[in-house]
């Protein structure tokens, strides 16, 4: 069996691949989880159905569909930026930080831009450094950024429990609410969606799409991926690029933590290792499974927050705790990332 | 060119069986059919010269013979029986090896570790030393001498292609399949290679040669094969045919295009270019490798640097388009002073750069013409304006003759010539001012390498553009230049015009 | 008498030092092949909860370690396999499998945990981490230490070694010299996992007992302590015996020097990073530089101009 390139691409490969890609996953997820803890194949499957539909899906797909952009600036020039998680957890520590030790949520307009913006620097920051230890270095940015991860889950746990201690914690080692004015604003008929998500979403995709598409720093970012050498032979910084590629995703991932917590989380608690949602993780698999393409951010977003809450409704049916998550998302993925070759390769068999 | 000693064997003599037989072997790729029904010979105790334009296939069909690729279909015999090549470890059993032009050993496993790795009779749990005598003494038997325990990264291009036929040897290569595996090497050690080569078919093993040089075709093939666009064109003995035959049958009417003649010399407008003094460069073993260079290059003036590989040319060129720290000296453009001023800087300034190896320093293949173009500072600042370079595109590709789908297809999906034409348009639209190319027809068919040198010097002639040129190709620097630096050990050892460079004399300063 | 408390203390030490070593050799070893290794935190946590429920069932432990380096191996070995036989991204394969990894531990593990407490509720007690008499401890050192001298030995010494460090640096001119990449890849998979899987196991006996998450983020550091040193078998001695003293003697550690938890579990991490810096900062980037292709996309046929 030899791999060989297609002479033209699979014909509607790019929609026929993921959806080939989710149902077996689920398939398989199914077969696993009957396998092991007897669960029945017509729940799971009924979860995830209903999942599909669910409108509990929608903050997460939102918060999914940034990170994923965010990811997708990096991922376009071959960096790949593990470091989501810190990036957006440093975001959410800039922000409590302006809402809750400076008085500008005196005005809360400013306050709240205030908060994404610093937001934006911290996480742009935090992923520079990776950026600048590959581009001086060449140390490669994968176990840099995932290591980063956890040294800001550490920094900010310090945080929370020294200086940012909260007065009225009943106990619990957590850092005091954020004053109301300065949370985000429910849409009607939401307890999680607000205003402002809905625009950072919204504004994060039109306006990297211009920049990948319409800029010179965009184009030069996609051929980052490559050909480094040949930008560099034209006159390109390239070092520069790499740095400030990830400084992008890292500020935009700053972003949505400064929205998670001004939307929904108004507090941060200790430890974070076991109060964040791992998004910055998952948002590694949109990214992947968008393949790339900007316009289909939103589709893998939604696809991995319905498997998100698949796994959740199966343990309220009590059938089996986070792991359902993790097995619909890891079979799914990894179904999806081998199947995907085909839309571009094709198998043929050689005797041996 | 004038290469005239021939080392053909009194070929005739022998029995000749075929060793190899390629039969109707057909390999698409996206966008190209590489190989259409190919019918290829190779026989016992002869050089096969495989020859071809850009793009012909060459490389595809020696690299199925190695298992690199595997056919779409058709048949592969050794000895008459019918065989199954899935990669160079079967290749290797059947005694075919493949030498290419870029040495495929591994920079950070030693000599013999690299040599251990094509060899069967040890298994895998056996240990490196157990091969170390047996390279010792084998390499001192083929005249090949080299220490088995270092590190290949601290070996000279030139060493790394010697140990490449060393293992060739060793693992008992019968076919030996060289894919431009001498083009870059410098011309002495051509001539080693050429005798060496000559021995190994007279000891009964067959030789299949790519190269773009006909006459070294000449000098050495017993029979030769054209290739054009996948197809076989024919195979001749070599004692039948002339080198325009050849030519004719590998790029049939444009052949008549290829001429070694001087292009005529251009008028030096009275402005200087490029004034480089004193200029001191590091190479990359931290010994300088440009040593106190001075040169100058007037508007409308090209200037050729002639020279063996490895003399200082790569890192001159790479120090003046700024991709090289300069340690002393100075580089002025017209009157301005540029050193270490960075690629960007100097790049917008209106100077164009043609690097060798055009794939991996010129263009970007996953991208299109358009996004090859829009990507250069000098042609784009911030936000593109798609519009003009798609006109930009259209007009180059109308004026260069480039042959590609459209302006929106992956350049990857061109052949070599036609991404070389990509690469040398772009950057004399950007070369308002200077051009500097190192090699850059290397790896071009005769035809093609000949519109290039023709192009550039037009623009010279024309436009007033300076235009600085190292190449390791002598017939390019006499076809162009109008005047020639003869370059050796980091310093220019002699300056001549270009109409008036004595051959003989110019090859002496480059060996002295 | 101080020296017997000495020796107390560092025979504590052991088993997270056999887990950490086991772990990070097999990691240095599998990635010295070019496949970047994403899986481990997964798989590791997978051969915790796959080691404890072998234990469990069958009482016995040591088929408890052949299972945990089974389940191991298994999941190295699909890593290895699809990122060579196809030109896939193996940042993302291998994060796949770590989550595939999370979540079968945890299904495995409440399960097997089940069984566990009806069994107790019985009467019985299986038996399912390694015994930890003061001589097992001993063992737990130099066992490992042992099989990482052979693993130098492989790496630098033999033609499957000169053949990982080829197909890592570069498996398109490996395979032009006649390796077969994706045989060698499943080799160092095979070798590489059924340590980390080992390791895993030795995680299992240093913590006790299974819970869910167990071991989460260990996978992790054992990753760190390879990279810290340079993915080098023996360096990596030095560097998984201070990992796994701080991990011991984390909280004794806080007390003594006042050290804030947080802070003394970043050290690990800034450590990694900080030895990343000194390996590519400095001439000893020629020795410990990671494998050239570590990572990168596989394509045979691929155009290579
Ligand atoms: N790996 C590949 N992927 C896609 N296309 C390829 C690949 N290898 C070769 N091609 C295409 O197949 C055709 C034949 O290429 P090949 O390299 O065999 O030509 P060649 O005769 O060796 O040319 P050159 O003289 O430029 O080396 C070309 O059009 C080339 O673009
Ligand atoms: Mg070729």
């Amino acid at each position: 069996m030899v791999l060989v390139k297609r002479i033209k691409p699979l014909p509607l490969g790019g929609i026929l691949i993921p959806l080939l890609s989710i149902v077996i996953g689920i398939l398989i997820s199914t077969i696993i989880l009957y396998v092991i803890v007897g669960a029945s194949p017509i729940i799971t499957l009924s979860c995830v159905v209903s999942s599909l539909i669910s409108p509990e899906i929608v903050l997460t797909f939102l918060f999914l569909t940034i990170l994923g952009v965010a990811l997708l600036v990096a991922f376009s020039g071959s960096i790949w930026n593990i470091g989501a998680e810190g990036q957006l957890w440093l975001g959410t520590a800039a922000a409590a930080y302006v809402a809750l030790f400076t008085t500008l949520p005196q005005a809360p307009i400013v306050a709240k831009i205030v908060m994404v913006l610093l937001a934006m620097v911290l996480g742009g920051a935090w992923a520079a450094v990776a950026g600048i230890l590959r581009a001086y270095l060449n140390i490669d940015e994968v176990p840099v950024t995932l290591i980063m991860n956890y040294i800001a889950y550490y920094v900010i746990n310090y945080l929370v429990r020294g200086p940012w201690l909260g007065k009225e914690t009943w106990g619990y080692i957590r850092t005091d609410m954020i004053p109301d004015q300065v949370k985000f604003v429910l849409i009607p008929g939401s307890t999680t969606i607000t205003y402002e998500v809905l625009i950072l979403a919204v504004l994060t995709i039109a306006l990297t799409y211009f920049m990948l598409k319409y800029t010179a720093l965009g184009l030069r970012i996609r051929i980052l991926g490559s050909n480094p050498d040949a930008l560099k032979a034209a006159g390109v910084n390239v070092r520069a690029l790499i740095i400030t590629a990830l400084a992008i995703s890292g500020a935009i991932a700053g972003a949505m933590g400064a929205a998670q917590l001004a939307g929904y989380l108004h507090r941060i608690s200790y430890p974070i290792e076991s109060h964040t949602a791992n998004y910055g993780y998952t948002a590694i698999l949109v990214a992947w499974l968008s393949m790339l393409d900007i316009r289909a951010i939103p589709i893998a977003a939604y696809i991995v927050s319905a498997l998100y809450q698949a796994g959740i409704s199966m343990q309220i049916a009590g059938v089996s705790g986070a792991s359902a998550t993790y097995v619909f998302i890891g079979t799914v993925l990894l179904t999806f990332t081998v199947l995907r070759v085909f839309s571009e390769y094709t198998i043929k068999i050689v005797r041996r | 060119m004038t290469e005239s000693k021939a080392y053909n064997s009194n070929f005739s003599l022998k029995i000749n069986t075929p060793i190899v037989s390629v039969k109707n072997i057909s390999k698409r790729f996206p966008g190209a059919v590489a190989l259409d029904n190919v019918n290829f010979d190779i026989l016992e105790g002869e050089v096969h010269a495989l020859l071809g334009e850009n793009g012909a296939g060459k490389s595809t069909l020696v690299k199925i013979l190695y298992g690199i690729y595997s056919p779409d279909k058709g048949e592969i015999y050794v000895r008459g029986r019918r065989v199954r090549i899935n990669s160079p470890k079967d290749a290797i059993k059947h005694g075919i090896v493949m030498v290419s032009q870029i040495p495929q050993i591994i920079d950070r496993l030693t000599v013999a570790e690299n040599i251990i790795l094509g060899l069967e009779k040890y298994g895998l749990t056996s240990r490196i030393s157990e091969v170390r005598d047996f390279i010792k003494v084998k390499s001192k038997e083929v005249g090949i001498a080299v220490d088995p325990d270092i590190e290949v990264w601290k070996l000279s291009y030139t060493q790394k292609q010697l140990v490449e036929i060393l293992r060739a040897l060793l693992i008992g290569a019968r076919i030996l399949l060289l894919d431009e595996a001498i083009t870059f090497l410098p011309l002495i050690e051509k001539r080693k290679f050429y005798k060496f080569i000559r021995n190994f078919v007279d000891e009964g093993g067959s030789v299949v040669l790519i190269t773009h040089k006909i006459y070294e075709a000449m000098d050495i093939a017993d029979r030769i094969t054209v290739l054009r666009q996948g197809r076989v064109v024919g195979t001749v003995r070599r004692d039948e045919v002339s080198p325009d035959d050849v030519r004719k049958m590998m790029f049939a009417e444009k052949s008549a295009q290829i001429t070694y003649e001087r292009l005529p010399t251009s008028k030096p407008r009275d402005v200087v270019a490029l004034e480089i003094r004193d200029l001191w460069v590091m190479g990359d073993y931290g010994v300088h490798a440009v040593k106190g260079v001075n040169l100058t290059v007037k508007a409308g003036e090209v200037v050729g640097i002639a020279g063996i590989a490895g003399n200082g040319q790569k890192e001159l060129i790479q120090a003046v388009i700024g991709l090289r720290k300069v340690e002393k000296g100075n580089i002025m453009l017209y009157s301005e002073d540029v050193t270490n001023k960075g690629v960007a800087k100097i790049r917008v300034k209106g100077v164009g750069y043609i690097p060798d190896q055009p794939a991996r320093f010129g263009v970007s293949l996953d991208n299109n013409i358009e996004e090859n173009l829009a990507m250069l500072p000098a042609i784009t600042r911030r936000i593109i304006k798609w519009g003009a370079v798609r006109e930009l595109a259209r007009k180059l590709i109308n004026e260069f003759n480039i042959l590609t789908p459209s302006s929106k297809a992956p350049v990857k999906l061109l052949s070599g010539g036609n991404i070389m034409k990509v690469l040398v348009s772009r950057e004399l639209f950007v070369a308002k001012r200077l051009l500097v190319a190192y090699n850059p027809t290397r790896t071009l068919d005769e035809v093609t390498a000949i519109m290039v040198r023709k192009i550039i010097k037009e623009k010279a002639a024309k436009d007033g553009v300076g235009v600085l040129i190292a190449s390791e190709d002598l017939d390019e620097i006499f076809q162009i230049a109008d005047t020639i630096a003869v370059m050796n050990s980091g310093k220019i050892v002699g300056t001549f015009p270009g109409d008036k460079a004595n051959r003989d004399e110019v090859e002496r300063l480059m060996v002295m | 008498m101080r020296s017997i408390e000495v020796i107390s203390y560092i025979l504590t030490v052991a088993p997270a030092f056999m887990a950490y070593y086991l772990a990070s050799l097999g990691q240095g070893f599998f990635e010295k092949s070019g496949v970047l290794n994403l899986a481990i935190d997964g798989v590791f946590v997978l051969g915790i909860a796959v080691g404890y429920a072998a234990g469990v069932y069958s009482g016995n432990p040591w088929v408890g370690l052949l299972a945990a380096m089974a389940a191991a191996v298994l999941f190295g070995m699909m890593l290895a396999y699809v990122t060579t036989k196809f030109p896939i991204s193996h940042g993302a394969a291998g994060l796949s499998i770590m989550f595939l990894g999370y979540g079968l531990a945890g299904l495995i593990g409440v399960t097997a945990r089940s069984t566990y407490n009806r069994l107790v509720a019985s009467g019985i007690y299986p038996q399912y981490t390694l015994p930890t008499s003061p001589t097992a401890r001993i063992l737990m050192f130099v066992i490992p230490v042992l099989v990482g001298i052979l693993f130098y030995l492989i790496e630098t010494r033999t033609k499957l070694g000169a053949a990982i460090r080829a197909v890592g640096e570069n498996p398109h001119a490996a395979t032009a010299l006649g390796v077969d990449v994706i045989k060698i890849r499943l080799i160092a998979a095979l070798i590489g996992y059924s340590l980390i899987g080992a390791g895993s196991m030795g995680f299992l006996t240093w913590i006790a007992t299974w819970s869910e998450g167990a071991g989460v983020n260990h996978g992790w550091i054992a990753y760190a302590i390879s990279l810290a040193a340079g993915r080098h078998p023996i360096l990596t001695i030095g560097t998984a015996g201070a990992f796994a003293a701080l991990a011991t003697y984390m909280f004794a550690l806080q007390a003594a020097y006042n050290l804030s938890p947080e802070i003394a579990k970043m050290i690990p991490f800034i450590v990694a990073i900080g030895a990343m810096v000194a390996f590519m900062a400095t001439p000893l980037r020629k020795k410990l530089a990671p494998p050239l292709s570590l990572g990168k996309r596989f394509f045979k046929e691929e155009r290579t101009v």
